[in-house]
């Protein structure tokens, strides 16, 4: 240290003007913040003529960093339209700067901002900052499948606050945790594999699959629907291969798959779905007959980079890109006018699963008026009991509040609208799949994770050839 | 240096000390629960990674990066002996988890010490990396122990009562570790082992001649900082009710060593200085829209300013300033020349 010196005395100057232009910068974006704030909350009242209420304070959390993060524009997208809808107008382009003038049932929206990185340590501690520190009543969250596990145990500490799930797929968030103000208002992550067993045994012959996936909770929903399906009718599953969440080089555990299997299960989700197909087609080449995928496999932003080399993969999920009903059109034409860049991403399981969040929010509140008194208990009655008429089909709760609701089986097609991403045509739907998974799954049994639920022939599901459904 | 210059200079580092104890002695009547909870014990037991940290770099001149393992180490094995959901079934009395936890992170510690005690500088920084890499995989491959997910809801002592209700005792028991755990190092400075590791820190060849043992010193500093570092695993998990592999991966590593060069790498207090100010930063970030969900970018900047300009952090700062103003008040009185120790840790 040189203090003494003129040398040091200018550091130290230097130093202090340093941190009070980072300071002075924070400070600024928060005086933006400040206004903007303001002009959020002002012309809700003064515009919106019917806004008399208190304002309701709705905090929204999804990934801004990690795996998902690529995600998050979609989540927002989808959280914001239900306010869209019933009369808010965008901030701006990017989904995560919100809407103005936002009115649920008289009572002006307040929308908080939020971001974790899909481990739950940071899904807690933005759960906890929005609940403690910025008095959300209602909190929107979060992303991923062991954060959503965190933030359930965690909702239980907070009785006055009404959690309800963003996209979250972990089979325990509302199997084994079961909170009684935490609300899912999409299928799990074992809800969407329903089919895909079938449909691998039944149409494409396989007996012998291994199945892939990243090693958190989420996956191991998936997969252990997959192998309760698939083993049910008499399959087997001779491995089960996990990677870590965020893994750049899949090629050792691509090299592990047997060449004389017929097939497997993909369950690498996030940036790693399009590191892994393409890795897996320069190792093995000739990857649509022998892949099934996830629910990324679909996703448009994944579709988009995977290109044709995915053309007639299979997989399952709770949406149907190619649906043609006018409701979801209509959903899928709002999101594109409301945020241009999010155009063609209405089938992403990100922007519908905030999406149907926000309508179960909104339609709930609208049934009770806005009245959020007695630690909402007519809200949470509302939402326990509504009937969320969605794009894609009803969605209703079970004794546990989570979604029973249609799951669609497609297979990726070559591209037909012109836009040179390939599409997905739905082959089958399989209508209003349970948590239980047909009976599978229940409190008691162990929670999915890398080795269960065992491989065993069982009761065929009813949607299954076998079942007596196909 | 004349008197009144010395008396200005001592007031300037315990006036604002005594402040800080007080506000912190009085913090649950200051504050709100949420801010107390996750601001301020936060940044104590955050402090406590960082002074286990600062205690080797500013004493024994070793620069870990093991320091969040080490915490992860003691967390886990508490977690996963009491009563927790994703633990083993046998459930300990908490008490006794806790202080397994702390012996097996020390007893790691002192293990992993003895590897590490013959290597310096750079190489020193590579292998305890090494070791934070590998305690991060491994628990987040093992999956009896933990897996991705990690272990929810882990038991507490009653006395902890609940973090996220009612955190003034979580709070005070934060306060008082972080207070024994600084007065134990200061205590431990002026003993013949503190003496020697300083010796060894300046000079270990030296030291070697002159008949000491520096592995083994090195080594039991090591352990005496896992010590330190379990303490803070352990209320990081009351804090937080939970722990997972997220809680100790690498960002999480880097984060305890910002805090350590933004408080002051040679300067005890600073651990404490620079948890809070990171605390602060992160919760206060967060709130605002355009840095909001950037607090990485904020902190980067804050700390390769630090580096650039003040190596001794918000310490050394402070420090440049009672200097400061002690030679005002002293006149023209040519600068008190420092002794060669001084620069580590003046008090």
């Amino acid at each position: 240290m040189r203090d003494g010196s003129d040398g040091g005395r200018l550091r130290l100057w230097a130093l202090l003007a340093a941190l009070v232009l980072v300071a002075g910068i924070a400070a600024g974006c928060g005086g933006d913040d400040d206004d903007e704030d303001g002009g959020e909350a002002t012309p809700t009242t003064e515009t919106g003529a019917e806004a008399t209420g208190e304002p309701l304070r709705i905090g929204i959390f999804s990934n801004n960093e990690g795996a998902f993060a690529p995600f998050e524009g979609q989540t927002w997208g989808g959280a914001m339209l239900p306010l869209i809808e019933r009369g808010a107008t965008p901030v701006s382009g990017d989904p995560t700067d919100g809407v103005e003038n936002a009115v649920i049932a008289g009572r002006p929206i307040e929308i908080l901002y939020g971001g974790s990185d899909s481990t739950p340590d940071s899904a807690v501690e933005e759960a906890r900052r929005l609940v403690e520190q910025e008095n959300v009543d209602i909190l929107l969250g979060p992303l991923s499948g062991s954060e959503g596990i965190a933030v359930a145990n965690y909702s239980k500490e907070q009785p006055s606050v009404t959690f309800v799930n963003g996209i979250s797929g972990a089979q325990d968030t509302t199997l084994k945790v079961r909170s009684e103000n935490f609300f899912r208002f999409h299928s799990d992550g074992t809800q969407w594999t329903a089919g895909l067993g079938d449909y691998a045994y039944n149409e494409l012959g396989w007996r012998n699959v291994v199945t892939i996936g990243d090693d958190y909770d989420f996956p191991y929903s998936q997969v252990a629907g997959f192998v309760a399906e698939f083993c049910a009718i008499g399959g087997n599953v001779s491995a089960r291969l996990w990677p870590a969440l965020g893994e750049e080089d899949y090629s050792s555990f691509i090299t592990q798959i047997p060449q004389d299997v017929d097939g497997f299960f993909m369950g690498v989700g996030g940036t790693g779905t399009v590191a892994f197909v393409n890795q897996y087609g320069q190792l093995r080449g000739n990857l649509a007959d022998q892949i099934m995928g996830g629910i990324f496999m679909t996703d448009p932003v994944i579709l988009e980079e995977l290109g044709d080399q995915v053309v007639g993969v299979v997989t399952a999920g709770m949406t149907a890109g190619d649906s043609q009903e006018p409701a979801y059109l209509e959903y899928a034409d709002g999101l594109g006018e409301a945020y241009p860049d999010l155009a063609g991403t209405a089938s992403s399981v990100f922007a519908y699963g905030y999406y149907t969040a926000m309508e179960a929010i909104a339609q709930a509140l609208e049934q009770v008026e806005g009245d959020l008194s007695d630690d909402h208990a007519a809200f949470r009655e509302a939402l326990a009991n509504l009937e969320l008429d969605a794009p894609l089909g009803t969605i209703t709760l079970d004794e546990n509040r989570q979604a029973i609701m249609d799951n669609f089986l497609q297979q990726i097609v070559e591209d037909q609208t012109g836009d040179g991403v390939p599409d997905v045509q739905t082959i089958k739907t399989i209508p209003e799949v349970d948590q239980t998974f047909a009976g599978f799954f229940s409190p008691e049994t162990p929670s999915p994770d890398r080795t269960n639920p065992a491989c065993e022939e069982a009761e065929p599901p009813p949607w299954t050839v076998q079942g007596g459904g196909g | 240096m004349t008197r009144p210059a010395l008396v200005v200079e001592r007031a300037l580092w315990w006036i604002p000390g005594l402040a800080i104890v007080l506000v912190l002695l009085l913090a649950p009547l200051l504050f709100t629960d949420f801010y107390l909870s996750a601001v301020i014990t936060k940044a104590l037991w955050l402090g406590l990674a960082a002074a286990s940290l600062i205690f080797l770099a500013g004493y024994a001149g070793m620069i870990s990066l093991g320091q969040v393992a080490l915490y992860g180490i003691a967390g886990f094995t508490m977690a996963n002996l009491a009563a927790a959901d994703g633990g083993s079934p046998i459930a300990w009395n908490p008490w006794l988890a806790a202080l397994a936890g702390i012996l097996v992170a020390t007893g790691v510690g002192l293990f992993f010490g003895a590897i590490a005690s013959r290597s310096y500088g750079i190489y020193f920084l590579m292998i305890t990396l090494a070791f934070a890499v590998l305690a991060f995989l491994f628990f987040g491959q093992v999956t009896q122990l933990s897996g991705f997910g990690g272990v929810n809801n882990v038991d507490r002592p009653d006395i902890v009562s609940n973090p996220v209700t009612d955190p003034a005792n979580l709070f005070y028991i934060a306060l008082g570790t972080a207070a024994a755990v600084y007065l134990l190092i200061r205590y431990l400075e002026r003993t013949p082992f503190g003496l020697a590791l300083q010796g060894v820190r300046d000079d270990p060849s030296r030291m070697h001649a002159l008949g000491y043992n520096v592995p083994l010193l090195r080594m039991l500093a090591f352990g005496l900082g896992a010590f330190v570092a379990a303490l803070a695993g352990v209320l990081s998990v009351w804090w937080n009710t939970r722990i997972s592999p997220g809680s100790i991966d690498l960002p999480r590593t880097l984060d305890v060593l910002i805090i350590a060069v933004i408080g002051g790498l040679y300067r005890l207090e600073g651990a404490w200085v620079g948890a809070i100010v990171f605390a602060v930063l992160d919760n206060w970030t967060r709130g605002i829209d355009v840095v909001g969900g950037r607090f990485n970018t904020v902190i980067g900047v804050i700390f390769l300013a630090i580096v650039l300009l003040s190596p001794g952090g918000l310490m050394g700062i402070w420090q440049s300033i009672t200097d400061f103003v002690g030679r005002r008040f002293a006149g023209a009185a040519s600068p008190r020349p420092r002794p060669a120790g001084e620069r580590a840790h003046p008090s």
